[in-house]
């Protein structure tokens, strides 16, 4: 049975402001999905809609098939980590854990028995007396997650749990994360503006762009085929270069000075996109397109190389390479780029969704 | 915040206790002022005239009203001014020693818990004209004190007074404000060759000048509404009148001379008056807190 | 410091140091005074030393001469009662409106916060006379409620508790309400503790403020059983010019200052939060 059911969800605010127009998901049994998009996409709206902390204006939310629109948060079944993890200050790592227990009137000793449960399969034993402000981040953020899982809930929601962390925590906990959920099977709603987050825990991403969902599916099926140019662009990073061009007559024309033999599309005004990484570097005479150097980012492993096409007397396109391993080009020079035709992405210019060859 | 509980009908009655104490004991009774306001009662209370705006014009034409707005003008001024130079003063001092800064923040801020009342008997018994130390000291340089008899010696001892239970009030807030400004900034003056003299009246006097302007209205606020047992302990508005401020006089018409008719428009004059101020006074707070 | 100049420093000390004596001298004098016998004050003459009637002094304000029983620590009890009425009313009429003006939405809520906010505009020595009529007619004169109730409505504190709920961020109450904490529960269990040291920090400023309480007491009671000790100072001053005991009026005097002192200087801590956060 499928166990969360977004239908037809919509949110309007009193102002007459829509945020979330209609969204449609259906979330398996221990699914792990993640919202994903820029800031003010509606992503966090949606999460709080679920937990209760939001008015539905629109639609049907369904948890375990039971419609739970009008519920109180407490009663929909759900536990949330909080971005900034919300933690009582005044109460103790084991009080913050123990409270929801408490207010559902558990009994003392079976809520003794399942903080220390939690709390010794996330190493918390330790510090179970402690107050939140004696805590590091990670601690923090650990302590919100016990606080969620005591609950035993049917859903995990968690709204950027990791942004207030640095970057090697959040590494750490992101893999966390993951193992934690796989151990419990719990079905999880995620919300992250970080596509990298996205991409590792995601086991499907709902990709939002001003309150739609662009694009539902695995990660790498929305890496491979991003269904708009806005997907394409959040997915995958440093992100896709796109370059409005025409295609007439077996011939996508970039500008004047620049021309790639192509199939034929069902609309010539179109946007032409590849991924850095899939660029390779030939000599000058062999080349497809030429670039000229402006920065080169040597990361060691591999070398970031951002320079500009240029398709026309007076056009020019910036681009970004990825290669790997180490490279040195000198700031001003051409060098020549393949870009195979297998790697293309091609959208419709007008409409922004992806189009395939006729 | 953004976060709200969805109970349509807890929120009055956690109001409730705030608001009927509100309306029992602020709002009847300012609308009763403002209704007696525009009657003459007799002495004993046994009838009353309607007499439209009568006790307005005569609050106006009247040389006693003036002379109370003057004195008060006089006394919030003065008691503003000294209160917060002297207070000043310590602060600057206190912030520049390193040691001891609190123990003499301990040692100024006490008399803020002393009642006004018994900060004007304090006062007075160090100007007592006949056995006062201060005022045998005035008298051996030549000086004659007699703050009963003399008004502007009045007016000075109920300054005093009240000033010195504020003293500690504006020593607080400077001192935190001076605290407060950056170390790097009084440094960055010193290598650019200002002295210490220099310094404070070009980089810390402008740097504090929220917090002076804060204090100018609190002390204003103090002097004319909080400084009644001062002046009812030491002076009670003499003598003449020359101590009666705005507020004395409410209470003097009022209790003392019964003219309650005038005591009220009094009181509707005063109202507007800390009408104004508050608006003033919350214009500058909006700045800080946005409701 | 920035400059090493030792004079400067020591000029320092030397201000503080006279600005603290001149700040102490009328208590040192009121202290002094309360050591002598009535007779030691006349014409050109005030004792700047201690004299050795302290104990009778006191002993006869505090406990009374034979056969006379004293008034003050009926007086004391009273003060204590109204400082700590006003203190308790005021903070907890506080805190509930403040409450739902934070953490509600309902209707009229701007209107609930103006008419609080009028209370700022009218302390009571502007609305003196018939404020005096409201209790007389409630026949409140010469009660304890005369004396506390009139004076516990608080914008001040109700301003100072929404500040102290608005800075708690939103999440938390949302955490409660997915813990199954409805707004009593979060009342007791996260909003006070969370606020203990606003409390406390506001207890110490209302506490002076309704022990210092002069004028209201003065119209309200005429009763001698229900006077507070900062009015009848004031009383024993009421006499004709010569008379003034001034050992027994510094006597009452410093009783009746030393509880809040105490207060202000035992608690400075809270009381400089108090303040700062009251400032508004």
């Amino acid at each position: 049975m499928s166990d969360l059911v977004l239908r037809n969800i919509g949110k309007t605010y009193a102002n007459g402001y829509q945020a979330i127009p209609s969204i449609d998901l259906t979330i398996e049994e221990g699914e792990f999905i993640v919202l994903v998009g820029p800031s003010g996409c509606g992503k966090s709206t949606l999460l709080r809609m679920v937990a209760g902390l939001e008015s539905i204006s629109q639609g049907d939310l369904l948890i375990k098939g039971i419609q739970v629109n009008n519920k109180e948060p407490a009663e929909r079944d759900i536990a949330m980590v909080f971005q900034n993890y919300a933690l009582y200050p005044h109460m103790s790592v084991y009080d913050n854990m123990a409270y929801g227990l408490k207010n559902r009137g558990e009994p003392k000793s079976e809520i003794e028995t399942k903080v220390n449960a939690v709390a010794q399969m996330l190493g918390l034993e330790e510090l179970l007396t402690r107050k939140p402000r004696q805590l590091s981040g990670g601690q923090r953020q650990r302590v919100a997650m016990g606080r969620a899982m005591v609950r035993d809930p049917k859903v995990f929601l968690f709204d950027e749990p990791l942004s207030n962390l640095d970057a090697k925590l959040r590494v750490q906990m992101r893999v966390e994360i993951r193992e934690l959920q796989r151990k419990l099977g719990t079905t999880t709603l995620y919300v992250t503006h970080d596509q990298v987050e996205a991409m590792t825990l995601a086991d499907r991403l709902v990709v939002l762009n001003k309150g739609h969902a662009e694009q539902v599916g695995t990660p790498m099926a929305l890496y491979d085929r991003p269904a708009s140019t806005f997907v394409a662009q959040f997915i995958g990073s440093p992100s896709m270069n796109l370059i409005p061009c025409t295609v007439e007559d077996g011939v996508l024309q970039l500008g004047a000075d620049c021309q790639l033999a192509s199939p034929q599309f069902s609309t010539d005004k179109i946007m032409w996109g590849i991924r850095p990484e899939h660029v390779d570097i030939v000599p000058l005479q062999d080349a497809d397109l030429n670039l000229q150097v402006k920065a080169v980012e040597a990361l060691g492993a591999e070398t970031l190389i951002h320079g500009s096409v240029k398709a026309d007397r007076d056009k020019q396109y910036p681009f970004v390479v990825r290669l790997s391993g180490n490279h040195a080009p000198d700031i001003g020079q051409l060098i020549g780029l393949k870009v195979p035709q297998h790697a293309w992405h091609v959208f419709d210019a007008e409409t922004t969704k992806r189009i395939e060859a006729l | 915040m953004s976060v709200y509980f969805p109970q349509k009908f807890l929120p009055y009655l956690l109001l409730l206790p705030q608001l009927a104490v509100t309306a029992i004991f602020f709002l009847w009774p300012a609308g009763q002022a403002v209704e007696q306001a525009f009657y003459q009662e007799d002495a004993f209370g046994l009838s009353r005239d309607f007499v439209g705006l009568d006790n307005f014009t005569e609050l106006f034409t009247s040389p006693e009203y003036f002379a109370s707005l003057k004195t008060t003008m006089v006394f919030s001024f003065s008691v503003a001014f000294l209160g917060l130079a002297v207070a000043l003063w310590l602060a600057v001092m206190a912030d520049r020693v390193i040691r001891g800064a609190m123990v003499y923040q301990t040692l100024l801020i006490w008399p803020y818990a002393v009642a006004p009342a018994l900060a004007g008997v304090l006062w007075w018994i160090l100007f007592d004209p006949s056995m006062g130390p201060v005022a045998l000291l005035l008298e051996s340089i030549g000086i004659d004190w007699n703050h009963f008899i003399n008004g502007d010696q009045a007016m000075i001892l109920v300054v005093i007074s009240a000033t010195w239970k504020q003293i500690s009030y504006n020593f607080l807030f400077f001192l935190a404000g001076l605290q407060a400004i950056p170390r790097s900034l009084i440094e960055a003056a010193a290598i650019d060759g200002a002295g210490p003299t220099k310094r404070f009246w070009d980089i810390v006097f402008p740097l504090l000048s929220p917090t002076t302007f804060f204090l100018l209205v609190v002390n204003l606020v103090y002097a004319f509404f909080e400084t009644f047992g001062v002046i009812d302990a030491t002076t009670q508005g003499g003598p003449g009148q020359s101590t009666t401020t705005m507020v004395y006089k409410v209470f003097n018409d009022g209790f003392v001379g019964l003219d309650l008719g005038s005591s009220a428009a009094q009181s509707v004059v005063l109202m507007v008056i800390v009408g104004l101020m508050t608006v003033v006074q919350f214009r500058y707070i909006e700045r800080k807190v946005q409701y | 410091m920035i400059e090493n100049r030792p004079w400067l420093t020591g000029f320092s000390h030397l201000i503080l140091v006279l600005g603290v004596l001149v700040v102490a001298l009328p208590v040192w004098v009121a202290i002094v005074a309360s050591t002598h016998p009535a007779n030691a004050f006349g014409v050109g003459h005030i004792p700047m030393w201690f004299g050795d009637q302290a104990f009778a002094n006191w002993h006869q304000m505090l406990i009374g001469k034979e056969g006379q029983a004293s008034h003050m620590l009926r007086m004391t009890l009273n003060s204590l009662i109204m400082a700590l009425g006003i203190t308790f009313g005021k903070i907890a009429i506080s805190l509930l409106s403040a409450y739902a003006i934070v953490f509600f939405r309902f209707p009229f809520r701007g209107l609930a916060f103006w008419v609080i906010f009028f209370t700022l505009m009218l302390p009571v020595e502007v609305r003196i006379v018939p404020t005096y009529e409201v209790i007389a007619n409630l026949n409140l004169l010469n009660s304890y409620t005369g004396l506390t109730l009139p004076l516990i409505a608080s914008a001040t504190a109700t301003f100072l508790f929404r500040q102290c709920f608005m800075s708690i961020p939103g999440e938390l109450v949302e955490a409660a309400r997915i813990d199954g904490a409805g707004p009593i529960r979060f009342f007791f269990d996260i909003l006070l503790p969370m606020s203990r040291t606003n409390i406390a920090a506001l207890f110490v400023i209302l506490f002076i403020y309704g022990w210092n309480q002069y004028l209201w007491p003065l119209i309200v009671t005429t009763d001698d059983a229900y006077y507070t000790l900062v009015m009848s100072v004031k009383r024993m001053l009421s006499v004709p010019d010569g008379d003034i005991e001034w050992n027994k009026v510094m006597v009452s005097t410093l009783l009746a200052m030393i509880p809040p002192v105490l207060v202000v200087i035992g608690m400075q801590k809270l009381f400089v939060k108090g303040l700062v956060d009251a400032e508004k």
